[in-house]
């Protein structure tokens, strides 16, 4: 085990260090500055945007203070874009025109990063989208942007194949009106058609800023689908979920409820919904049970020791769009755009989660990192912490029946 | 009538009688004041907050987190009329010269200000208020609610019908009435306008956070959760009538059912654009509302 532990910090330095290798003595005294453009006010999610602002302070610490990239500094430089289109692309034009940044990263919010890729493009500045799952963001083919996050054909298959596993017959998404809920709505629904055209789909949008959802549970109540699929972000999907469970609809014994969205990643999580979470089925792109590169373990270890929280995939996300910039201006030698453009496209870097390499096929594909690793868990208990929850699917396996819970009635 | 038809009815009616009680203080508001007060979604927001976090981290009952709501939505109130609102009409006995105008940009700053203030000092994370009873379903017949949403409608009924009472009979409610037919009129009798002006701030800011407590176990405090009823709470009152309290009533029940209904048998994509619909069918064939009266001051 010490054996282990040593080997693994042997890793990180190495890693770390390997980072820090010189670049260009010329600028050496100035700091890199790397654009950041997240939700930090409403309407947008504050709550991701916290935990993606946590995850690149806890990279830009960890590449600091091993003496930064060839000795330059990183400086992040943030913008809010409150999760709104237009906001977003103002965000990248000042953090490309006025803060001059190397790169832009942070975004997770899909809406917001079609609108802040469009102006990257523009001015061909490397754009690295930590969790924009809209695969519209990879079919636009632009050369500039990066996605070492996860993606809405990822999800689709995963929870198509977690359908299928569940042998259920019909199957309802509920997805919020936005270019991520309804991507992915549609994503499952082809999905679907591919591994399991047997089992009838159909999907609801729901305004995300809406309080009060019983108009579209109501007739789930009196033809109650097999499984329901959460596509929704908070605030707005825990009220869908506690209306779900008040009307008895799901989590229930006819009726499965798989959260697509990360929902139990979220800090306030259990004390939104209580009840109304046990049994919840969860695609997870992070779960401490997960197998994780030494990189990933210091990353979660300087969040919690930061923030006292337990780590959260976000949080993983955002330290590899860090540490993947500062890889590039490495292997580069320089922060010129396209020099780093081109270093981006041949990344082949051991993150938090795994060894990323992105694609160049077209469309969802394009600059993907197309393993992302994720695993399906379920939560069994109420205030149960994620590394408690029943472990149902390993990265890459089928998923156990025999441990999956169901409410008696 | 089928059981979903019911369910439905049962469900926008419920859901009226919250946007009743939120819409009420609006609408005093503008009768009095003759102003819109964009600041009326984060009273509520405050409301479910203060509910909230009184009862979860102070451990206070919820039977007295409930009326300390309210408490604190009232002080806000008095607080907003005393230090923003009074300075545009001190000085001043005629309507005519009041700045009423720029009571818009400083109740619309005041929203801003309070979500934004929220947001950093509590935080962006949401929070769910206790419910006021643990049952999680009830059985009607073929309606099926929760516990507290249905424990929850009844004292917003008993709450309106208090209010309405107040209104009519109460020396101060008195008061009120007379100073929203004439302000001028009201003060050569010798009736105190300003603070006939500060109650109906206070009680309005107490309903407001009143309406957000009783529904904080439902919506879910959040920083940013006060701004749909609000855009709610404006058409209710153009729809019953400008400064109409009955009108308010009625309008909000009648948006709750047709908003239900539409959801299901039209398109729940469109259930807060019917509230709208209404609104410009209204402002185009009786622009009074409901219960408004139909004239213009010049």
């Amino acid at each position: 085990m010490a054996g282990l532990l040593r080997r693994d910090m042997l890793g990180v330095a190495l890693t770390v260090a390997a980072i820090m290798l010189p670049v260009a003595g010329a600028q050496a005294a100035d700091p890199i500055k790397v654009g950041v453009t997240i939700t930090q006010s409403p309407p947008g999610s504050v709550v991701q945007g916290t935990q993606v602002k946590d995850g690149l302070e806890v990279a830009a610490k960890i590449i600091n203070d091993a003496g930064g990239v060839d000795g330059r500094k990183i400086e992040l430089v943030i913008e809010d874009t409150q999760g709104l289109p237009e906001k977003a692309r103002a965000a990248v034009e000042k953090l490309a025109t006025r803060d001059k940044v190397v790169a832009i990263t942070g975004e997770h919010q899909s809406s917001a990063a079609l609108a802040g890729i469009e102006v990257a493009h523009r001015y061909k500045i490397p754009y690295i989208n930590t969790n924009g799952w809209s695969d519209v963001i990879r079919e636009k083919g632009y050369p500039e942007v990066f996605n070492p996050g996860n993606y809405n054909s990822r999800v689709g298959a995963a929870a198509a194949a977690t359908m299928k596993e569940l042998g259920v017959k019909r199957v309802v998404s509920i997805a919020e009106n936005t270019d991520y809920g309804i991507g992915l709505a549609k994503a499952i629904g082809e999905a679907l058609k591919k591994i399991a055209p047997d089992v009838q789909y159909k999907y609801e949008t729901l305004d995300r800023a809406s309080k009060d959802f019983l108009p579209a549970i109501l007739p789930m109540r009196a033809n109650a689908p097999d499984a329901i699929i959460n596509l929704m972000l908070p605030p707005a999907a825990y009220i869908m979920m506690n209306q779900l469970y008040e009307q008895g609809v799901a989590p229930s014994a006819k009726t499965w409820l798989y959260d697509g969205s990360g929902l139990a990643d979220y800090p306030d999580f259990w004390q939104n919904v209580k009840e109304a979470g046990k049994g919840m089925l969860v695609f997870g792109l992070y779960h401490p049970k997960m197998a994780q590169p030494a990189l990933g373990k210091q990353v979660g270890e300087a969040y919690t020791a930061k923030t006292k929280n337990e780590p959260n995939r976000l949080l993983f996300q955002a330290a590899d769009s860090l540490f993947l910039i500062a890889d590039a201006i490495k292997r580069a030698k320089s922060t010129d755009s396209e020099a780093l453009i081109k270093a981006l496209g041949e990344t082949k870097y051991t993150g938090t989660r795994g060894e990323i390499t992105f694609s160049k096929d077209k469309g969802y594909a394009f600059n993907q990192w197309l393993d992302v690793p994720y695993v399906t868990f379920q939560l069994t208990e109420v205030n149960q912490k994620v590394g408690d929850s029943a472990l149902v699917s390993q990265a890459g396996q089928p998923l156990d029946p025999a441990k999956l819970w169901k409410p008696a009635k | 009538m089928s059981g979903i038809d019911v369910d439905l009815a049962v469900n926008g009616l419920i859901t009226g009688v919250f946007y009743a009680l939120m819409a009420i203080g609006l609408s005093l508001i503008f009768g009095i004041l003759k102003i819109v007060n964009f600041a009326h979604g984060e009273f509520y927001m405050v409301g479910a907050y203060a509910y909230t976090l009184i009862a979860l981290a102070l451990g206070v009952p919820v039977w007295i987190a409930l009326p300390l709501a309210f408490v604190v939505g009232a002080l806000l109130g008095w607080l907003t009329e005393r230090t923003l609102m009074r300075p545009l009409y001190a000085g001043y006995t005629s309507w005519g010269l009041m700045r009423d105008e720029y009571a818009v940009i400083v109740t619309f700053g005041l929203s801003l200000f309070l979500i934004n203030f929220v947001d950093k000092v509590i935080g962006p994370y949401a929070y769910r208020g206790p419910p006021l009873v643990e049952t999680s379903r009830v059985v009607l017949g073929p309606v099926l609610i929760s516990g507290h949403r249905l424990l929850a409608a009844g004292i917003a009924i008993a709450v309106i019908a208090v209010t309405a009472a107040l209104i009519k009979w109460s020396f101060w409610g008195q008061q009120i009435r007379a100073v929203s037919q004439n302000r001028l009129g009201a003060s050569l009798a010798g009736i105190d306008t300003a603070k006939a002006s500060v109650i109906v701030f206070m009680l309005s800011g107490g309903l407001a956070a009143f309406a957000g407590a009783l529904l904080s176990p439902v919506i879910n405090a959040s920083p940013d959760v006060g701004i749909f009823p609000a855009i709610k709470s404006y058409i209710i009152v153009v729809l019953g009538g400008m400064g109409s309290v009955p009108g308010a009533i009625i309008a909000s029940l009648f948006l709750g059912v047709i908003e239900s209904f539409g959801a299901v048998y039209i398109s729940f994509q469109y259930r807060d654009a019917f509230g709208l619909i209404l609104l410009m069918l209204f402002l185009l064939f009786r622009p009074q509302g409901l219960f408004g009266e139909k004239g213009r001051e010049v």
